[in-house]
């Protein structure tokens, strides 16, 4: 890789995504994201190649790479590995000086970490082998509601009677939905009780790392504001949600693929 | 054989060796947990087998007889029982330890039953009453087992396996001190397999084992300063070496711990008194197992120096950076008593990370994350 030029990647492959990101001079050259699909060094490959040429470099322009997810040691390059809290941390500390909790709400699991005014971990949580608060739950929902899951966000928001869900089970709660679906619940209403179950898992977690506002929402969660809001609502303040949350950890990355350069 | 290859096939192909003494004629007893007080067995000329399960193989006939949600590491035992793979034990020893043990006492036996049985009833409470009623437990059981092995206990033996079995304590405890350097001149990874080598063969040749081992760490050339975080590990049963390969491979030194597959069973030597079963009450009734109870002390910041103040100690000599609690799944005495703990130590400045598990190798990619920006935390 070549020491003089200033561009930086951060590549994070996640469980449904894989995402890329490139930094030039601190600013964001180029970034983007594929399924993760069941070959995480292919995506990798792909989206890669896609934002390289999208910021119209080649792979030895880089002056330095973080890659970071739970995909990360599939990564086909030779570049340090970081774990994700630390990226979304960074990218959030960079998008947010003032955060102080994050809260990363992914396909797989559900992150919430304490971050200090300097942007590194002062404690975190994962949620165990539990789908019920991270975007898996999502998933099964607008699949059972045919409902396209970028749709589930607007549509939560004009619920006017929330369904309560007895259960806090991703796997019961398919069962459930289907239940409230054949006593006539609208599907606005099955969604935002599907938001405020998920939220009141997530809120158990922030409050097991202690809340400090503020709280950036993160990972593909932050792209549902029916559910940006039930958190908001569950935790008693305003969430802040990056431009691109799915993005916050590549960026991240990217970020502490620069400042390890600078050191 | 180099010791480590022996250590290797100790550990891999564990019961090997006992199945052989059997095959010579001697009468195995198998046990669980750190509560049973293994002089006994080999006073009375009997070897004794600490049972453990196998975080590799998955537990299937075990679960058609027992609900899921009770702890994988009694599942897996018995799993392995139900398979045959326990069938050269002469006898079957469970003590008290906690509730999922006692019952799993009464299920094994119904369903795998030995020659001979026994479940020693053990004080939770850590107090004068417990240790009178502990010391006519261990009578009892070694009346029971007199009887089985067809010949009376001599003290005078039994006071020989006191002090074989300090012996080995005395050498472990050598060893845990080459861990002190830094870096420390042995992983965590090599002290698991030392130790579970040790649970299936008699002491006497554990010793051996352990004495080359030492002798072969101090030749070693002093390990180059690599700046890694030093872990202290507290939970319950690792005696696979799976979740510490996997946090030393993610860049940290695993240098002390408190587990009873570590100084839980060996740190504290059997005090060598006049009448050797006061000497045994007092070793094995404070055992640092969670489900034990330290009675009362003081206010909260006393009773919490009062129960874990050797823990801080351990900490602080092995000059740790970070504590992870490995937690197999649902065991609730350790997932109670974790919160407290944690509070201590994070009292004492000391990060710590803790995990809930399956007993089951397969998990340990999901784990990989937590353990990362845990040393990342602690850097």
């Amino acid at each position: 890789m070549n020491a003089d030029s200033r561009y930086f990647a951060g590549l994070d492959m996640g469980s449904v995504s894989v995402k890329a990101l490139i930094l030039q001079n601190d600013r964001v050259a180029a970034s983007g994201l594929t399924p993760a699909g069941g070959n995480y060094k292919a995506a990798a490959a792909k989206v890669m190649e896609e934002v390289l040429a999208r910021a119209g470099i080649a792979s030895d322009d880089l002056s330095g790479m973080v890659v970071t997810g739970l995909g990360a040691q599939s990564a086909p390059w030779d570049a340090p590995q970081l774990s994700d809290i630390s990226c979304h941390a960074r990218g959030c500390h960079a998008l947010f000086p003032s955060a102080r909790t994050i809260i990363d709400i992914g396909g797989q699991f559900t992150k919430a970490a304490r971050i200090t005014p300097q942007g590194s971990i002062a404690d975190f949580l994962m949620s165990e082998k539990c789908a019920t608060g991270s975007g898996r739950f999502l998933q099964v929902i607008s699949r059972i509601l045919h409902i396209p899951i970028e749709e589930i966000g607007p549509l939560s928001l004009q619920a006017q009677h929330p369904v309560e869900f007895s259960t806090n089970c991703a796997v019961f709660a398919e069962s459930e939905t289907i239940s409230r679906i054949a006593e006539g619940a609208r599907p606005a209403d099955i969604l935002a009780g599907v938001h405020r179950a998920m939220a009141a898992k997530v809120k158990m977690l922030v409050k097991r790392v202690k809340l400090e506002a503020d709280v950036v929402l993160t990972g593909g969660g932050g792209e549902d504001a029916g559910l940006v809001q039930a958190v908001g609502q569950a935790l008693g303040l305003t969430i802040l949600v990056p431009e691109n949350p799915r993005l916050t950890a590549a960026f991240g990355a990217a970020c502490l693929a620069a400042e390890h350069k600078r050191t | 054989m180099s010791i480590m290859k022996q250590i290797e096939a100790l550990y891999t192909q564990r019961g090997v060796r006992a199945r052989e003494l059997r095959q010579a004629g001697e009468k195995v007893i198998g046990y669980f947990c750190c509560f049973v007080p293994e002089e006994i067995i080999t006073a009375l000329g009997l070897i004794p087998f600490r049972i453990q399960g196998s975080q590799r193989e998955p537990i299937d006939e075990a679960d058609t007889l027992l609900e899921p949600m009770a702890c994988p590491f009694a599942r897996s035992c018995f799993n392995m029982a139900l398979k045959g793979q326990y069938e050269f034990l002469d006898g079957f020893v469970a003590p008290h330890s906690c509730d999922t043990i006692e019952r799993m006492y009464h299920i094994w036996r119904s369903n795998t039953p030995s020659p001979f049985n026994h479940l020693i009833n053990v004080p939770h409470m850590m107090g004068p009453s417990s240790a009178e009623f502990y010391k006519n437990e261990l009578h009892y059981f070694a009346g029971c087992l007199e009887t089985f092995a067809g010949r009376k206990l001599d003290l005078e033996k039994l006071r020989q396996a006191v002090r074989l079995y300090n012996r080995r304590r005395a050498l472990l405890r050598e060893l845990y001190a080459l861990r002190k350097a830094v870096p420390p001149r042995v992983s965590g990874t090599e002290i698991t397999k030392v130790l579970v080598a040790g649970m299936g063969i008699p002491a006497a040749e554990h010793i051996d084992v352990v004495r080359a081992f030492i002798d072969e760490v101090q030749q070693r050339p002093a390990p180059r300063p690599d700046g890694l975080p030093r872990i202290f590990l507290w939970g319950n049963e690792i005696d696979d070496i799976a979740f510490i390969e996997l946090v030393e491979s993610c860049g940290a030194h695993v240098v002390m711990d408190d587990l009873c597959t570590g100084t839980r069973f060996f740190w504290e030597d059997v005090p060598e008194t006049d009448d050797p079963f006061d000497g045994l009450v007092q070793k094995y009734l404070c055992t640092h197992c969670p489900r034990s109870l330290v009675p009362q002390a003081g206010g909260r910041a006393d009773d919490l120096e009062n129960r874990f103040g050797y823990i801080r100690e351990f900490a602080a000599q092995w000059k740790a950076d970070g504590a992870i609690f490995y937690i197999v799944r649902y065991c609730d005495t350790c997932e109670l008593e974790g919160p407290d703990l944690k509070e201590y130590l994070t009292q004492q400045k000391l990060p710590v990370l803790m995990i809930e598990d399956d007993y089951s190798t397969t998990t340990m990619g999901q784990l990989r994350t937590r353990i990362q920006a845990f040393l990342e935390m602690i850097a």
